[in-house]
């Protein structure tokens, strides 16, 4: 179609009918990108779309009595098109409230929807008393070949089962791991690349599957303190061994740790 | 942890003696008895009720803090043109003493929140308060001192103002300044105490005073500082654009309409002008309390207070998408301005999807059906900072160009290379969005250090294109030929309810930040030096916030409803018929 002939449908278009097609065309083309994005954020998106069309029609008072007057105009000249549009809109939309309002209600069997903290928050006086190597905390192009080296037979041997041999999160166990998260792809910049080291030591070495953490995994190494502890992998890794997986993690992805 | 310090009697009388000058502090004279950790005064969870208190002190220290600032400014410009242009002189005057005119109640409802707050923190956490004092005591000397003397300047330059007009203007406007310069030390004092408990400097390991200059100027101090400053004029204008908003709705005339028209316009562009850098500020610091510790960018950004700055984030964009319609509406108030009016559309089409990409999440809330297992592979790459920047970025461009547009309307641009000019103009605006997203994209894929340095840049290229075009503006528009005059007072109703709606949001986000900022703490009293150990040292859940936010923002108005009409009530009804007509801001033949 020619852009004079799209111009004059568009005007053709009761601007009802257009705000409609707008916000319905953006809803369906969000339902159809793929993996699919979660209702909570086309719920964002399609909020700011109707905020967007609620200011597109008030910004002129012509426009606004244009839109006014589609529902409240009536006569037997009119069209039959456009007392179809009216109709169909009038129809339409308290349908779709009633919709929402029943969709939202309705039981269901799934779990509930849950706000996933990527980062867990764990407080300064557990960070603080991790003590960083001094080979790690120099800068990453002065770390010990060979321990880097050590750290990719670790990786290799515990980690990358579920994280990947190419650290991307793609482990021949990943896809058991769906909800609330899959295994981390380390390549993504929002992961390690956001990270101080003690956080990254915390994290390996305290793990998730038992700390409410709500992630799959394993604690890498056991506390001194607490012999006891009964967590798979416990003792897998020495501390030394953590720091040199993670100084692989950051070599192998060019990434490198938050100062 | 804490141990006494050799100075620790000298602060402890100077903690008596500050505590004894503070109305409602029940703590004896002479040797004071051991303290108790922990007291629940107001009968509920202290930290609550400290939390409320503060807030609310928080919200009308900013309030009188911050009208003052751009009512000297508007003082000062009528003051400039007293004699080239008389009735703009009367004009400006007037709106700023009508904003000044909110002050005297505001002033008290401060004190009087400020005394709440004194006495529920002596009360209900005695330990805390001591330390506090011995690491500040001289500070809490000199606090009243300028508190007293802002207070003097603020009664004396509001309740003199007719009495110093004329010859003795210049007077007026040098205890406007001194009210200003008093404030903004008050504040900065306050922010002292309030950094050193996030970002404790000067202290031992064992939490000992080493120096008190340290101390003050914490890494967190001069952050906030800035921070608040800018924030509290937003602040204050957006409530100043509410209540002419206000006065608008009730105004039984069309000058009195016309004249608040104008106040709730003067309101808004001083707010859309201090908004162009409030992101950066909070940035700032942002950028330094993770640089003091890692903690924190990990318990506000990825940790448990990560999902506050999502809804920041929407609440933001509310006030932006707000004012900025707002500001498109005036365009009705300009016959001919149909050419402006028609870039409004695109503008907002520019800005929603901005506040899109700002307002993604990384990490989603997803059902089990919709759970990827990790980041979105398309979405998921909007939700960390460099396409956020790139984004707000963005947005403030397109701001910044319907500022332009709305200089041009109803204007004729006569200097012979006008067109050139525009164009040049036009195209520098262009290519400062294009290196402002590149630099964004590149920031992308590089390490954080480097992400942290080119969002700066992008801050500079913004700031930079800005003060280009605005210059080249200057130049553009020397001389231009007025072919509509603006029509105050023509403003739709829809207007004013949006600008009462800003002020809403902008109390709301500052209940929401504040909490932020000190339930980034988490346990701690003083971050890294004295554990919360109180029964109420958990943070609330989301929802919970969201109500005591809410709780806090009704009683705000509640509060400041109460003080207008007490002030309204002294005042008389009306913006007085003098003042209406002195003001000239009706063309003849539209005075009602």
């Amino acid at each position: 179609m020619k852009p004079a002939a799209l111009a004059r449908l568009c005007a053709a278009i009761p601007l009802p009918t257009g705000v409609f097609l707008v916000a319905a065309g953006i809803y369906v083309i969000l339902k159809l990108v793929r993996p699919v994005i979660p209702h909570s954020v086309i719920l964002l998106y399609m909020g700011f779309v109707v905020l967007g069309l609620v200011i597109h029609v008030t910004l002129r008072d012509e426009r606004m009595h244009r839109f006014a007057e589609f529902f409240v105009q009536t006569g037997a000249g009119q069209p039959r098109a456009l007392r179809a549009q009216r109709l169909g809109l009038l129809a339409v939309l308290p349908l779709l409230f009633g919709w929402w309002v029943y969709d939202a209600y309705r039981p269901r069997y799934a779990p509930p929807v849950e706000i996933f903290q990527r980062h867990p928050t764990v407080g300064e006086e557990v960070l603080g008393r991790i003590a960083v190597p001094d080979w790690i905390a120099a800068a990453p192009a002065q770390w010990d070949a060979g321990f880097v080296s050590e750290g990719k037979k670790l990786y290799d041997a515990n980690c990358a089962v579920c994280h990947g041999e190419k650290l991307d999160g793609q482990g021949v166990a990943a896809e058991g791991f769906r909800y609330p998260i899959r295994p981390a792809n380390f390549q993504d910049p929002g992961t390690i690349a956001q990270l101080t080291l003690p956080y990254m030591y915390w994290r390996l070495t305290v793990g998730g599957i038992q700390n409410q953490f709500n992630s799959a995994m394993p604690r890498w190494v056991a506390p001194p303190d607490n012999p006891d502890v009964s967590t798979l992998h416990s003792y897998d890794m020495n501390g030394d061994e953590a720091w040199k997986v993670i100084a692989y993690l950051y070599r192998a992805t060019g990434h490198e740790p938050r100062r | 942890m804490l141990e006494q310090s050799p100075a620790a009697s000298a602060r402890r009388a100077a903690m008596v003696l500050i505590a004894s000058a503070l109305p409602g502090l029940a703590v004896a004279q002479g040797v004071p008895p051991p303290l108790p950790d922990y007291a629940a005064p107001a009968l509920m969870d202290s930290r609550l009720a400290v939390w409320m208190a503060a807030q609310l002190h928080l919200m009308f220290a900013a309030f009188v803090l911050a009208v003052p600032m751009f009512a000297l400014f508007i003082e000062y410009l009528g003051w400039r043109t007293r004699k080239t242009d008389p009735a703009a002189a009367r004009r400006h005057d007037w709106l700023a003493h009508e904003m000044a005119s909110l002050l005297p109640v505001a002033y008290s409802l401060t004190a009087i929140t400020g005394a709440a707050l004194g006495f529920l923190l002596f009360t209900a956490y005695p330990r805390f308060m001591h330390y506090l004092t011995g690491v500040f005591g001289p500070t809490f000397i000199v606090y009243p001192l300028f508190f007293i003397a802002e207070t003097l300047c603020l009664y004396f330059w509001y309740y003199g103002w007719q009495r110093m007009q004329g010859e003795r203007k210049w007077l007026h406007l040098v205890l406007g300044l001194a009210l200003n310069v008093f404030g903004t030390i008050v504040m900065f004092i306050a922010d002292a105490w309030a950094t050193f408990m996030m970002t404790p400097g000067g202290v031992d390991a064992q939490g000992r005073l080493v120096s008190l200059y340290d101390a003050v100027w914490n890494a967190g101090w001069m952050p906030l500082n800035v921070h608040r400053l800018i924030a509290n004029i937003t602040f204050g204008a957006l409530l100043c654009s509410g209540y002419a908003a206000y006065r608008f709705l009730l105004a039984g005339t069309r000058a009195e309409r016309a004249l608040y028209d104008w106040m709730g316009y003067t309101g808004n562009l001083i707010a859309l002008f201090t908004m162009l850098f409030l992101p950066f500020a909070g940035y700032y610091f942002g950028f330094e309390l993770f640089a003091y510790s890692a903690t924190y960018g990990v318990t506000l950004m990825g940790g448990v207070l990560s999902w506050l700055f999502i809804i920041q984030a929407i609440v933001i964009a509310t006030l932006f998408i707000g004012a900025a319609y707002y500001s498109w509406l005036g365009l009705l108030r300009i016959p001919g301005s149909e050419r402006q009016q028609a870039w409004s559309s695109v503008f907002n089409v520019l800005l929603i999807a901005g506040f899109m990409v700002w307002a993604t999440p990384h990490t989603m809330a997803a059902s089990l059906e919709e759970s990827t297992g990790g980041f979105h592979p398309v979405l998921g790459a909007l939700g960390v900072m460099a396409p956020k920047m790139i984004a707000v970025t963005l947005i403030l461009v397109v701001l910044y160009g319907s500022y332009l547009l709305y200089r041009r309307a109803g204007k004729v641009i006569t200097v012979p290379w006008g067109r050139t000019g525009e164009r040049i103009q036009w195209s520098l605006v262009g290519v400062t969005a294009l290196a402002i997203t590149a630099l964004g994209i590149y920031g992308y894929f590089a390490p954080a250090e480097v992400r942290i340095r080119t969002s700066i840049w992008q801050i500079i290229v913004l700031m930079g294109g800005i003060v280009a075009t605005f210059i080249l503006d200057q130049f553009l528009m020397r001389g231009a030929r007025t072919v509509a005059e603006v029509q105050w007072g023509r403003m739709p109703g829809r207007g004013q309810y949006v600008l009462v709606a800003l002020a809403v949001v902008i109390v709301w986000l500052m209940g929401l930040m504040g909490y932020a900022r000190s339930g980034a703490r988490l346990n701690w009293h003083v971050f890294g030096i004295m554990e919360d150990t109180s029964a109420g040292a958990g943070l609330p859940s989301l929802g919970e916030a969201a109500l005591v936010i809410t709780l806090i923002t009704a009683i705000f108005f509640a509060l400041l409803a109460v003080g207008f009409y007490i002030s309204a009530l002294a005042r008389g009804d009306g913006a007085g018929a003098a003042d209406l007509e002195s003001a000239g801001l009706l063309a003849e033949g539209e005075r009602a």
